[in-house]
């Protein structure tokens, strides 16, 4: 019994030995990229990178890319952009990587655009908002579902046009994103003649919103229309608890960045119902794709151990979804010539677990998938209520819909 | 005598590193070494700047990322609005940042210790909520620039501007061993000793604190003003990063601020020691490397490394032990 026990044994490291001998006959292929593991960015970057090793690892146990390993070489930016620069030309100049991915987030990546445009290198854009309008590099193809610049804000408008709403009150952190969200939604209301009665910038790390919800409440908007950053986010909303929106508001929320982590949502709880607000993937049926399910089942587990969001549900499957495009890409063109890479994504329909990706010629997706949903009842503590659907209901797009706006936005809150 | 041999033999110096530079530009064609030694002769300038005002007159100034960032916008204004050539930018940010830094002085210095060391980091957060309102300048939002066509005899824009980095950072360095040798640096070390006796035995200790302020201010946003063409970004959290501060007070700290050499073997030391973790380490652990450094030589070495090189020096330039 023994002897036999070991011959298996010997039998299955021989296999493997030899499996691992055909993959390392080659030398890998080596993706490179920086991602933000310290700052204010890092939350997001660890969730993306975690979402991007599961699928090296995925694909290293298929046999690889080409018969060769996926080796990923990453490098902490600290969520700054002039530490991306040096970086990069380490990746490209002294570890001569073969494909390069961005980092997480817009301001890491602005200064390495004109660069892969120069050397005339591909590079696969990690959520970053408009990063390619003014540079126009033909090899930049970015995994977040956000497409055309104005359809977030016309995504939202849309949904309150049709509830009923007939002006529009905009709350904007003084900061990157939100302004550039901003902007968009100032312009799209300028299209549809919905007159804005209060527009109100405040400055990153405000904490008392009383005064601002207040003013804003004086106005008697029926929409309103939210850019914020997590901590500000949650400050809002505290503010609106407190002191009420009045029952002219029909729609609540839109941009508010932090709404989307699961640290953030079990801490407020409650508070998020009624709040329409956009996100990139939510457990409702509507969403698994081929995948998709086995993927977060790695990913929960693995997300204990690296200590990062535990949903996940943000940053992580696009970060799998960029690697599934690459490997599609390199497998299709059956080889790593970045130009033909570059020309394979730009004009097929890619298959991920987010669901099928095509791109425009700007390098964005060519229609927006970004979701608008809105929160209902959310109990107070609870991170595991999330995993389940119905809790954050998709209003938009109408091919991922999976139930109605609910207005106003008082009633929605109960 | 010694002095004119000394003098010579800094100026041979600078002549063959820079020469060395240049070579440098025209032989590598590997383009990181001049991404990441753009970076430390950055900080290199930057905390021989600091240690004018920071080292010899001990007003300890956490202001640098306001003056960088100044320095970062003035490029960014003017080349939007004009299309101006790399060297009218910096120009230009070297004679606002000298404004700046009289305006600064001014209003500030006549506050001793932590309260100024407060007012400088007010004047960063008053400036950064400036430009975040600036919409000409990208506002929040930050702004892309596109490099103008890059100069002979270099072939690439980055050689360029590590070449121009190069001369900030040895203009730098000898403005501040020519203040150490001067009268003004003699003033300044008396007023750091103690400024109520300097007063008395009639050193003017407002102009001189004014006039250090000034150059200081100017250097650094002259050696902030390439980071806007560097990364071809401005943005304003980024420019105006509390870690410029932090990271100019720590070189000139850990190199030692009684001596010009000081910075610069800490920038040096420092700045490596942050671009080779980035790509190695490269996880949490590389701003951990970093503090037990930092309190290494805060405890092991408070002269910092010109203290530990050389002991006798303390009595030559350094003032009170």
């Amino acid at each position: 019994m023994k002897r036999r026990t070991f011959l298996g044994g010997a039998m299955a490291v021989a296999v493997v030995g030899q499996g691992s001998r055909a993959l390392a006959q080659q030398p890998p292929i080596k993706i490179g990229m920086s991602m933000p593991q310290t700052g204010g960015l890092a939350g997001g970057g660890k969730a993306s990178l975690l979402g991007i090793e599961i699928w090296r690892d995925d694909i290293n146990a298929k046999g690889g890319l080409l018969g060769r390993k996926v080796e990923l070489v990453v490098y902490d930016d600290k969520s700054s952009a002039s530490e991306t620069p040096a970086i990069y030309a380490k990746l490209v100049d002294v570890d001569k990587v073969d494909l390069l991915f961005a980092p997480y987030a817009t301001v890491p990546t602005a200064p390495i655009m004109p660069f892969v445009k120069q050397r005339g290198l591909l590079l696969m854009g990690n959520f970053s908002f408009q990063v390619n309008s003014k540079v126009g590099h033909d090899m930049w193809f970015n995994n977040a579902p956000w497409g055309p610049a104005d359809s977030w804000a016309a995504s939202f408008l849309d949904l309150a046009q049709k509830a009923g709403g007939k002006n529009m009150a905009l709350l904007t952190a003084d900061q990157e994103f939100a302004q550039n969200l901003a902007l968009t939604a100032r312009d799209v209301a300028k299209q549809r003649n919905i007159p804005v009665v209060f527009d109100q910038s405040y400055p990153p790390n405000t904490v008392e919103f009383a005064s601002i919800i207040r003013a804003l409440k004086a106005a008697k908007p029926d929409i309103v229309y939210v850019a914020s950053y997590p901590p500000d986010s949650a400050g809002i909303l505290r503010a609106v608890n407190e002191i009420g929106i009045g029952d002219d508001v029909k729609i609540f929320g839109g941009g508010m960045v932090g709404l989307q982590f699961a640290a953030v949502m079990s801490n407020l709880g409650s508070l998020l119902n009624g709040v329409v607000n956009y996100n990139t993937w939510l457990p409702e049926p509507s969403m698994y794709f081929d995948g998709t399910k086995e993927f977060f089942e790695k990913y929960t587990k693995r997300a204990i151990e690296a200590k990062v969001d535990p949903l996940g549900y943000y940053l992580a499957p696009f970060g799998y979804a960029m690697g599934q495009m690459i490997e599609a890409a390199v497998g299709a063109t059956k080889s790593l010539d970045q130009k033909g890479i570059a020309k394979y994504l730009r004009e097929n329909e890619h298959k991920t677990i987010v669901g099928p990706i095509a791109f425009s010629a700007d390098g964005e997706r060519k229609e927006t998938a970004t979701l608008q949903a809105q929160f209902r009842g959310v109990k107070d503590k609870d991170i595991e209520q999330f995993r389940s659907s119905g809790k954050q209901v998709i209003l938009f797009p109408d091919k991922l819909k999976t139930g109605n706006l609910i207005v106003p936005f008082e009633a929605a809150r109960k | 005598m010694n002095k004119h041999r000394h003098s010579i033999a800094f100026w041979a110096g600078v002549a063959i590193f820079l020469v060395a530079v240049l070579s440098m530009t025209q032989i590598v064609r590997n383009e990181y070494p001049f991404f990441a030694g753009y970076v430390i002769l950055q900080f290199i300038a930057l905390a021989v700047a600091w240690s004018i005002l920071g080292g010899y007159a001990g007003y300890v100034n956490f202001g640098t990322n306001a003056f960088f960032g100044v320095g970062v916008y003035t490029a960014v204004g003017l080349f939007k609005a004009t299309g101006a050539p790399l060297v009218v930018q910096i120009a230009a940010a070297a004679v606002i940042g000298m404004l700046l830094g009289f305006a600064v002085g001014l209003l500030t210095l006549r506050m001793r210790g932590i309260f100024f060391s407060i007012a400088t980091i007010a004047l960063a957060i008053i400036i950064e909520t400036f430009v975040m309102n600036w919409r000409f300048v990208g506002g929040a939002a930050g702004i892309q620039l596109q490099r103008p066509p890059v100069m002979a005899p270099f072939d690439s824009y980055v050689k360029m501007l590590f070449f121009v980095q190069a001369l900030l950072a040895v203009t730098a360095v000898a403005i501040a061993r020519y203040i150490q040798n001067s009268r003004i640096g003699r003033g300044l070390q008396a007023l750091r000793d103690d400024e109520l006796a300097a007063e008395c035995t009639g050193v003017p200790t407002l102009k001189l604190k004014l006039v250090a302020c000034m150059i200081s201010g100017a250097l650094i946003s002259a050696a902030g003003a390439p980071a806007a063409m560097y990364l071809q970004y401005a943005d304003p959290s980024s420019a105006f990063n509390l870690s410029y501060s932090v990271s100019a007070l720590a070189m000139a700290l850990i190199g030692g601020t009684a001596h010009w050499i000081g910075p610069v073997l800490g920038a040096i030391l420092l700045g490596s020691t942050q671009q080779l973790l980035a790509v190695t380490i490269s996880s949490e652990v590389n701003v951990l490397v970093l503090g037990i450094m930092l309190v290494l030589f805060v405890v092991g070495a408070p002269k910092g490394i010109i203290g530990l090189l050389r002991p006798r020096y303390r009595l030559r330039a350094g003032g009170k032990p």
